[in-house]
């Protein structure tokens, strides 16, 4: 990027960014430096590739016009803890509308691959058409622009995301990687393809320890277009860090504010895993498709019984000393670690495990695997197996594939498996064509199209409101569980306010453990931003720049033929209540129906002073 | 008067998962969670019987007062 200004909110076309655009078609290639329009454009990620969305129209994710848009955040690559993340937007093959027309996503991911594209030179990759033939795209540093080649990548295809990027290492030096699986090259039937991206950790260790986008399918759309892979190569960037983001960087890992995420040894709460003890507390971790059933089977997968069994590794993304990640071993005869099994994020673990009556951690560990490797969204994944129990439960006379039922965990595992080879397009469709597809769907858990998080629905309304991945596009996913907080007003200002910056951390190129409370509108944002590129931004300006990308999302779903009574929880939620969970029950018809409004009077009339 | 004490998640570390413990009558539930000794930047979530309470929630005889840490998504 190129910064004319030191103040983007005001002078945004004085700020550029470098994008190359891709036409697969001809093969052509158009690099520019492109003048910002807002300060959402200078941030980057979403708030970038959703502008150019929404001046497309596009009536089904597989086709040539639906752009795949790879870029990275202003603080990507910068000396901020967490300052790693890269973004894939496009229209997706699994959110779609009632009325049919595919949704604008994007999914973030860590690993060093951003951080990499960023110091190549280059801030934004725009993939237009299909190629032929499979081609994988390197993206190169050199002395003056960076250098973006076309490669035929025959030799990758059928490989597993972590095959691809230890084939790739090979060939590339001082570089790192992203790649699709098997699922994304089966994007015919498989939506929710993921795409891996490497980590320092996988490539010294040779270990498939990636990190992923997952939600939305942009591992499949980039299969369509025949991109198996990504390399950029550059030199690493980072000289001293200047004070002031030292200071931030030492608060995020003392302040507090992460200390949840944190490895146990170290003081911290062990990270997202955590949310199983806490989310028991009140019967509300999902089990059997999201009925939990008021008994102790979650506490089989907590931690404390993991650990009586099996080596968890801490380890950390590229830099950063939050050290969130819980990594399962084998544990050899001497007490060290062993095999490599599976890393044990809440999500993952819970739906490919308890959510599927699966409550043995090798089972799970060889689930979350399955996905890692071949590449598929673990969410999308197991909500749609869930359901598929679910049916089959209620269906023993004719169950659906291969009549696997809860906890069975050899036909699961055959279910997990040839999903991801693309064999069985009834899960790879994702829960809501499936579910539409017998006639039963209200114990189909999706909202707008997309599977949802491991948040039970009864305790989160907020759902409905998220523009991307369920729980990560906002924010309300724990409030119930933390706050207990049953009025309206409370829900209303957190939907619409405050709980809607966590995407924010979607657009600057930071984690959201960098400060998942409190968003980037923040002092430490404001200083890092300063002390990285000397610029100057107020706390409001970012916060009033995420609203903004926040509500063109909004726009976009509508535009995309979203109507309003697709804004809702899962129809077993009100038609069934389950009284096993022991937090408030947020989800009558009545305060549903006030939620709805008042939100919508809110949205509706900031949307139109937006447009 | 007696409490019951739950202690939640990481919360247990090096401590218990339950205990009964005896405090003076009209003890609020900030007083108890500063006798415990627990690191302030994991004790979150504040429930009494099951229910949200805060720090100057004045406890009774025979109450159960759970402690957890945030949840986190992931």
């Amino acid at each position: 990027m190129r910064f004319l200004t030191d103040n983007p909110a005001s002078e945004p076309t004085s700020v550029l960014y470098t994008r190359c655009t891709v036409d697969l078609d001809s093969g052509g290639l158009l690099m520019e430096d492109v003048p910002c329009r807002n300060l959402e454009d200078v941030l980057g990620g979403f708030g970038r590739s959703f502008q150019m969305l929404a001046e497309r129209d596009i009536r089904s994710a597989y086709v040539d016009a639906n752009p795949l848009i790879i870029n990275v955040g202003l603080l990507t690559g910068s000396h901020a803890m967490t300052g790693m993340r890269t973004y894939f937007s496009g229209y997706s093959p699994i959110k779609q509308s009632k009325k049919g027309l595919p949704a604008a996503m994007w999914s973030a991911g860590s690993g060093k691959f951003g951080a990499k594209l960023k110091w190549t030179g280059l801030d934004e990759l725009v993939i237009e058409n299909r190629s032929e033939q499979p081609v994988y795209i390197v993206i190169r540093e050199t002395g003056d622009r960076p250098e973006v080649t076309l490669k035929p990548a025959d030799h990758l295809l059928g490989m597993t995301t972590h095959e691809k990027i230890m084939a790739l290492q090979e060939q590339y030096d001082d570089a790192h990687f992203a790649a699709i699986g098997p699922a994304g090259e089966n994007w015919q039937n498989v939506y929710a393809g993921a795409v891996a991206l490497s980590t320092v950790n996988q490539l010294k260790s040779k270990q498939d320890k990636v990190r992923f986008a997952g939600r939305g399918g942009m591992g499949s759309l980039m299969g369509y277009k025949n991109v198996l892979a990504l390399v950029a190569q550059s030199s690493d960037k980072l000289g001293k860090t200047p004070e002031p983001i030292k200071k931030a960087n030492i608060n995020v890992i003392k302040g507090g504010g992460s200390a949840r995420l944190q490895p146990i040894k170290r003081g911290g709460g062990g990270g997202t895993w955590a949310a199983y003890d806490v989310l028991q507390a009140f019967h509300a971790v999902p089990v059997n498709n999201f009925r939990p059933q008021g008994n102790d089977l979650p506490e089989r997968l907590f931690r404390t019984k993991v650990e009586q069994q099996y080596e968890i590794k801490s380890e950390a993304c590229y830099r950063c000393g939050i050290t969130c990640h819980n990594n399962i071993h084998e544990r050899n005869a001497d007490g060290s670690a062993g095999a490599f099994l599976a890393k044990f994020d809440y999500e993952p673990l819970n739906l490919l495990g308890t959510n599927l009556g699966l409550h043995e951690a090798a089972q799970v560990a060889a689930l979350i695997h399955l996905c890692d490797n071949y590449g598929m969204d673990a969410i999308t994944t197991g909500v749609t197996v869930s359901y598929v129990l679910s049916y089959n439960q209620r269906h023993p006379e004719k169950p659906l594939l291969n009549g696997a039922s809860f906890g069975d965990y050899d036909r699961i595992h055959d279910l997990v498996k040839r999903t991801g080879l693309g064999q069985l397009p009834e899960i790879g469709h994702g829960v809501k064509r499936l579910s539409e597809s017998t006639g039963e769907t209200d114990y189909a858990y999706h909202v707008k199209g997309l599977e949802i998080a491991a948040y039970q629905p009864e305790t989160n309304p907020g759902y409905c409101w998220a523009i991307a991945g369920g729980h990560m596009s906002m924010g309300t996913y724990g409030m119930l569980a933390r706050e207990g907080k049953t009025d309206l007003d409370s829900w209303v200002a957190a939907i619409t306010r405050d709980k809607l910056q966590i995407v924010g951390f979607d657009m600057i190129g930071l984690c959201k453990f960098f400060d998942i409370v409190n968003g980037i509108g923040t002092d430490m944002v404001v200083d890092c931003l300063a002390a990285e590129h000397g610029l100057k931004v107020t706390r409001e300006e970012l916060q009033a720049a995420v609203k903004r990308a926040f509500l063109r999302g909004l726009a976009l779903e509508i535009q995309q033929g979203y109507g309003k009574e697709e804004y809702c929880l899962p129809a077993e939620v009100t038609a069934n209540p389950n009284h096993n969970i022991t937090l408030p029950d947020l989800t009558t018809p009545e305060f549903l129906a006030e939620l709805e409004k008042r939100v919508w009077e809110i949205f509706d009339r900031e949307m139109q002073e937006l447009i | 008067m007696k409490i019951t004490v739950k202690l939640y998640a990481v919360l247990q570390v090096g401590r218990y998962r339950e205990k009964v413990l005896d405090f003076p009558v009209e003890t609020k539930v900030g007083a108890v969670v500063n006798s415990l000794d627990l690191p302030s930047e994991h004790v979150d979530i504040l429930l009494v019987n099951g229910r949200h309470v805060d720090r100057e929630f004045l406890l009774q005889d025979g109450d159960v007062l759970s402690l957890l840490p945030m949840v986190e998504g992931g």
